[in-house]
C-alpha cells in the first residue's frame, strides 16, 4: 500500500460548526415545552422568588445589607440571569454524554472534522439559547422592575453585559464537558451534576449578598473559590453599574476559569472512545 | 491487480483482562463486500470499531485506503461511510435534515449535498419519506436512511455492523438488494459484520468466520462451504418402499457417496464434491431400473462451515 499524502484540516471549519449550531436550535424549536420552560423559568423566578425576597429586604432594617444602595430586585436580577448561563452551559457541556448514550455522538464523531469544531458548533447553539433566555429574563425584569426598581444603567454596560455573559457561559460549558468526560457513567449523572450545581449557584451572592454569612467560616470562603461568584459580579456590575468585587478581578478570574477548563474538557472530548 | 482498500496486520483489542480480538489479519480488495460472520460477542463489532477509528487498538495495526487508523484518523474517516448497530441519527430531525447534517460534516457543497441526497434516496427507496421526522417512522425505514447516510459522502468504503438486525425477512432482502446495487453503481467496498448466515452467504464476496475473538476461516462462501466437503443430495425413488431400500442399497456401492439416509419419504445422500453428480445420479437409476421423480442437490451451508470449524452451530455459540 503506498502512503498518501495527509490533507490537513483547516483551522476554522465552518460548515460543520454551523451545522451544529443549527442541529441545537433545529432540536430547540421542535420541542414546544423547551421553549416554554425558556420564558417560563425567569417569570417564576423573577415573580415567586424575587418578588417575595424584595419584600423581606424593602419591610426591614435588611435593606442596609444589600450593598451599593440597590433595590433587591435589582439585585437578584442578575443573579437569575447567571443561574441560566451556570445551568444552560454546564448542561450544554455534560449532554455531550447524552448524545453519546443515544448514539448520534458517534455518528458525529467519525466525521472528519475536529472534535473542538464539534464542541463549539454545539456550545453556540446552547449559547444562543441561554442568551435569549438571558434577554426574557431581562425584558421581564424590566417590565416588573418599574415598580420594584431595576434598570440597565446603560447601553454601553448592556452590551459588555451581554460579551460577560458569553465568556461565563463558555466557562460552564468546559466545566459540564470536563465533569462529562470524567464521569462515563450516565446513572446518576444528573443527580451528581445538580449536587455540583446548586452549592455553586447557592453560594456565588446570585441571591444573597456575599456579605451575609461574613461571620460563618468556611461557608464565607467558599464564596471566593466559586467561580459564579465572579460571573454573577461582573454581570451585575455591567447592568447596574454596582460591582461588589473589583471589576478586573471578576474578568481575570472568569476568563481564566473558561480557558482552563475549555482545555480540560476540549482535551477529554478528543480523547474520548465511542462505544 | 486489484489494489488493498482495507489491510490488518495483527489486530488486538483488550478490555482489560477480557481480548476481544485477538491478532486477526486479513486485506479487502477494491469493490469487495466482504463479511464478517460469527455469533454475537465474537468480536466483530469490535474489530470494526477499530477499523473505524472509534476504538484505539491495544496493538497490532490496520489501514484504510494507505491510511493508518490511529495516527491519520481524520484521513481514515474522510474515506469510509459507517452504520452502526445501534440507533445513531437525530430522531427530532427528519430523513433529509439527517442526511443534510450529515454531508454538511464532511464540508460538501449544497448543490452536492442536494444531487447525492436525491440519489441516495434512490438507492434504498426512500423517496416521499424523507421530510418525516424519524421518530415517526418503523425502524426498518429509519435503518434504511442510516444506510443511506453511508453512502451520502461518496466513501471508498462502507461500514456496515448488523444491517439488518431485527428486520423481517422481506425488508431483509430488499436492504440486500439496495446493498449490492449501491455497491455496484457507486463503486465502494463494504465491509459487514453479521451473524445471519444467509446474509453472509447472500451479500458477501468474501467471509470471515470469526469466533472467540479469532478469525479462524476466510474464504469466498463457496470455498468456504467445499472445505466441508461433501454435498447434499435429496431425491424420490417413483412406487417408494422396498424399491427405495434397494436403491439405497445400491447406491451406497458408489464410492464417491459416503452416507445414505432416509429421511422421510426421500433418501438423503452426502455426496463427495465434484461436477455432474446429479446426472450421474440419474444415469445410475436409469441402469438398474429405479425412476428418480425428484432429485434436489443442496450445497452445505455457512453453518454447515461454522460447525465444521467449530464444533458448534452458530445459535449453539450465542447461547452459551
Amino acid at each position: 500500500m503506498e502512503v498518501q499524502e495527509v490533507t490537513h484540516k483547516p483551522l476554522f471549519e465552518g460548515e460543520p460548526i454551523y451545522s451544529m449550531w443549527l442541529r441545537e436550535l433545529i432540536r430547540f424549536s421542535a420541542m414546544r415545552s423547551r421553549i416554554l420552560a425558556t420564558f417560563a423559568s425567569p417569570l417564576i423566578w423573577l415573580l415567586f422568588l424575587g418578588i417575595p425576597l424584595s419584600q423581606i429586604f424593602a419591610s426591614g432594617g435588611a435593606s442596609q445589607s444589600v450593598p451599593g444602595g440597590l433595590p433587591f430586585f435589582a439585585f437578584i436580577v442578575p443573579g437569575i440571569v447567571s443561574m441560566g448561563l451556570l445551568f444552560g452551559g454546564t448542561n450544554s457541556g455534560v449532554t455531550v454524554l447524552w448524545d453519546k448514550e443515544f448514539g448520534f455522538l458517534k455518528e458525529v464523531m467519525v466525521a472528519p472534522v475536529r472534535r473542538t469544531s464539534l464542541m463549539i458548533g454545539r456550545s453556540l447553539g446552547a449559547l444562543t439559547i441561554a442568551l435569549i433566555q438571558a434577554l426574557a429574563t431581562i425584558g421581564i425584569a424590566l417590565i416588573l422592575g418599574t415598580w420594584l426598581g431595576f434598570r440597565i444603567i446603560s447601553v454601553a454596560g448592556f452590551f459588555l453585559a451581554m460579551g460577560f455573559m458569553i465568556i461565563t457561559f463558555f466557562a460552564f460549558v468546559g466545566f459540564g464537558l470536563t465533569l462529562g468526560a470524567l464521569i462515563e457513567n450516565t446513572e446518576g449523572f444528573m443527580t451528581i451534576v445538580r449536587m455540583l450545581e446548586f452549592p455553586m449557584f447557592f453560594l456565588s451572592g446570585a441571591l444573597l449578598p456575599l456579605t451575609v454569612i461574613k461571620g460563618i467560616p468556611v461557608l464565607y470562603q467558599l464564596q471566593f473559590i466559586n467561580p459564579l461568584t465572579y460571573g454573577v459580579d461582573g454581570v451585575r456590575g455591567l447592568l447596574t453599574g454596582v460591582f461588589l468585587l473589583p471589576a478586573w478581578l471578576d474578568l481575570t478570574v472568569i476568563v481564566a476559569f473558561a480557558l482552563l477548563f475549555l482545555f480540560l474538557g476540549a482535551y477529554a472530548f478528543s480523547r474520548m472512545e465511542v462505544d | 491487480m486489484m489494489e488493498d482498500v482495507i489491510g490488518v496486520h495483527e489486530l488486538t483489542k483488550k478490555f482489560g483482562d477480557f481480548v476481544a480480538v485477538d491478532h486477526i489479519n486479513f486485506t479487502v480488495k477494491r469493490g469487495e463486500i466482504f463479511g464478517f460472520l460469527g455469533p454475537n460477542g465474537a468480536g466483530k463489532s469490535t474489530a470494526i470499531k477499530m477499523l473505524t477509528t472509534l476504538l484505539h487498538p491495544t496493538s497490532g495495526s490496520a489501514e484504510i485506503c494507505g491510511y493508518d487508523v490511529v495516527k491519520d484518523s481524520d484521513e481514515v474517516r474522510r474515506h469510509i461511510g459507517i452504520v452502526f448497530q445501534d440507533r445513531s441519527s437525530d430522531d427530532y430531525l427528519t430523513g433529509r435534515q439527517n442526511l443534510d447534517f450529515h454531508a454538511r460534516m464532511y464540508e460538501m457543497s449544497g448543490e452536492e449535498r442536494e444531487s447525492k441526497i436525491e440519489e441516495v434516496l434512490d438507492l434504498l427507496e426512500l423517496k416521499g419519506k424523507e421530510n418525516i421526522k424519524l421518530h415517526n417512522l418503523p425502524e426498518g425505514v429509519r435503518r434504511r436512511f442510516e444506510v443511506a447516510r453511508g453512502f451520502m459522502t461518496r466513501p471508498d468504503v462502507v461500514f456496515l455492523d448488523e444491517p439488518t438486525i431485527g428486520f423481517d425477512i422481506k425488508a431483509r432482502m430488499d436492504l440486500w438488494n439496495q446493498i449490492k446495487t449501491a455497491r455496484e453503481i457507486e463503486g465502494v467496498t463494504v465491509s459487514l459484520t453479521t451473524h445471519f448466515i444467509e446474509e453472509a452467504n447472500y451479500l458477501c464476496d468474501r467471509v470471515a468466520i470469526i469466533d472467540k475473538a479469532k478469525i479462524i476461516a476466510l474464504d469466498t462462501p463457496q470455498k468456504l462451504k467445499e472445505a466441508v466437503g461433501s454435498d447434499l443430495i435429496s431425491l424420490q425413488i417413483a412406487d417408494g418402499g422396498e424399491k427405495r431400500a434397494t436403491f439405497m442399497e445400491k447406491v451406497n456401492e458408489l464410492d464417491w457417496i459416503t452416507r445414505v439416509e432416509e429421511y422421510s419419504n426421500s433418501i438423503l445422500l452426502n455426496a463427495e464434491s465434484g461436477e455432474g453428480r446429479v446426472a450421474d445420479l440419474i444415469d445410475f437409476a436409469d441402469t438398474h431400473g429405479f425412476v428418480i421423480t425428484s432429485i434436489d442437490e443442496r450445497e452445505p451451508s455457512l453453518e454447515d462451515v461454522f460447525l465444521y470449524f467449530t464444533g458448534r452451530t452458530i445459535r449453539e455459540a450465542e447461547g452459551g
